[in-house]
């Protein structure tokens, strides 16, 4: 004894009804599971950490020295107007440098005139 | 494509040309997600008459390479390397080795068991 | 006379206080999970914490007077109320990559229950999360030495059963108001409502408008300073200073 088409039409709904489905007796293909997918745009654009404050853009700002004569440093005679803190990773990279130069192991001089490489002997100077 | 791109630099970590570029797809597929989703959604529906469904499909076809989400690739943020980038670190396998030795990643250590 | 001998009795006598255990070694020590043994079901109260606290040294008079009880209780473990019909009503589970912290913040956290009145049972260890990498030591190729890196998260799940709902939203936002360092936290609530959901209505509306507006000035950890006088109060205050650190 089987169950007409109209009952199970009938219980389906209620089904959906309870559940808050989409009612599709007849499977057509309505795109809903693209409505349905969540939206991951801002998930992927938060994916590079943003720019922070750093010791280098604090004493590029603050870290200026006032040429003398203006009215600032009239009453008060100095020419310094740093607010400059020590910058350790810059330090290092100068010491590092100075390092090599003394050593002679610093980078080369840098040429004028471009070098060009010509498919037989010898490189041709531009 | 340099329209899309910011004219002040967004990113604090690592900065190259491939870099910005990535970073610039990213916003400009938070952009235009919304539509691009309602486009597909369009071509999908057997329901809607077949000229809108072609007309959503042209116009998807045409949007930007920059709105396409396919082109978005994950990269380290330490040395912008594209390959063995993890997902947990967003750093390539070496970068994350090093962080890892030195004691910056919380709760990272040696296994041995 | 407070601390008279009569008065003491009369209260063991009334009421039967469940007695508070100390931690093992007498120094307050967190309960450490051994490796490979069953943990049973947290524990409540037995057989032995229904017995009254009679004190042995009763004839004696103390020399100076005693700690206030919640001061003394902080070097015991914490008291824990029992759920009349056992129906969860929050489940807390707390994560962190180390031991420490996160058995002190359990602590605190049944603590808070205790005080706040919510029946609170835990802290259950659920099991560990391993996430491991393994990683070719030099920057390129050489695959075949690798190194084996993991990151391991203890778990604990702290469950208040036959809770109020608005209690537990405040133990909750207390938890997170005194944040520990390294931990995450999160929770489920659940709590009965009227079938069929509810439906906005006028009256409803005006409930909400009454409940919201009560507890606007309370919103904010800091109340307005109106005058330079109260601020002088505040910044001088041994609280500030003390939380700003030793300088």
């Amino acid at each position: 004894m089987s169950v007409p088409r109209s009952r199970m039409l009938d219980l389906m709904k209620a089904q959906c009804q309870v559940f808050a489905t989409t009612y599709n007796p007849d499977g057509l293909r309505l795109g809903n599971k693209v409505l349905r997918q969540r939206l991951r745009g801002p998930a992927l654009a938060s994916y590079y950490p943003r720019k922070v404050a750093t010791v280098k853009m604090m004493n590029q700002m603050f870290g200026m020295k006032v040429p003398k004569g203006t009215e600032e440093n009239e009453e008060t005679g100095s020419s310094d107007r740093s607010l400059a803190t020590w910058d350790d990773a810059e330090e290092d990279r100068t010491t590092y440098v100075e390092e090599l130069k003394a050593r002679g192991k610093g980078n080369p001089k840098k040429k004028k005139e471009a070098v060009v490489k010509t498919k037989g002997f010898g490189k041709k100077k531009k | 494509m340099s329209h899309w791109r910011k004219k002040t630099l967004d990113i604090g970590c690592f900065v190259g040309s491939r870099t910005v570029r990535d970073h610039t797809k990213r916003l400009v597929f938070e952009q235009h997600e919304a539509e691009r989703q309602a486009l597909r959604y369009v071509i999908r529906n057997t329901s809607l008459p077949a000229r809108a469904r072609a007309e959503a499909q042209l116009q998807l076809q045409q949007m930007s390479n920059y709105t396409r989400p396919t082109q978005i690739r994950n990269r380290c943020t330490i040395g912008g390397h594209t390959r063995g980038v993890f997902r947990d670190f967003k750093m390539s396998r070496f970068n994350f080795r090093m962080q890892a030795m030195a004691g910056v990643l919380p709760g990272v250590k040696r296994a041995s068991w | 006379m407070p601390f008279s001998l009569t008065r003491r009795a009369a209260l063991h006598e009334v009421s039967l206080v469940a007695r508070q255990r100390a931690y093992p070694d007498c120094s307050r020590q967190p309960m450490l999970a051994l490796a490979g043994s069953r943990r049973s079901k947290a524990s409540l109260s037995g057989e032995a914490d229904r017995k009254p606290n009679l004190s042995t040294q009763a004839t004696s008079e103390p020399e100076s007077p005693r700690h206030p009880r919640s001061v003394q209780a902080l070097h015991l473990k914490p008291l824990k109320r029992e759920a009349e019909h056992g129906i969860p009503s929050c489940d807390l589970q707390l994560r962190s990559y180390s031991l420490q912290p996160l058995d002190f913040f359990c602590d605190f956290a049944l603590r808070a229950a205790y005080y706040l009145g919510l029946p609170a049972y835990g802290p259950v260890p659920l099991p560990r999360i391993t996430q491991r990498w393994t990683v070719p030591r030099s920057h390129f190729i050489f695959k075949k030495s690798q190194e084996n890196f993991e990151r391991i998260t203890l778990r604990r799940l702290i469950q208040i059963k036959d809770g109020n709902p608005e209690t537990v939203q405040l133990w909750l936002a207390y938890l997170r108001k005194h944040q520990y360092y390294g931990i995450g936290m999160k929770a489920n609530m659940w709590e009965f409502s009227e079938l069929g959901g509810q439906s906005v209505t006028k009256q409803n509306t005006r409930q909400y408008e009454t409940d919201i507006n009560a507890a606007w000035p309370h919103l904010g950890q800091v109340k307005p300073l109106e005058s330079a006088l109260e601020a002088d109060k505040v910044l001088n205050h041994r609280l500030s200073s003390e939380a700003s650190g030793p300088r």
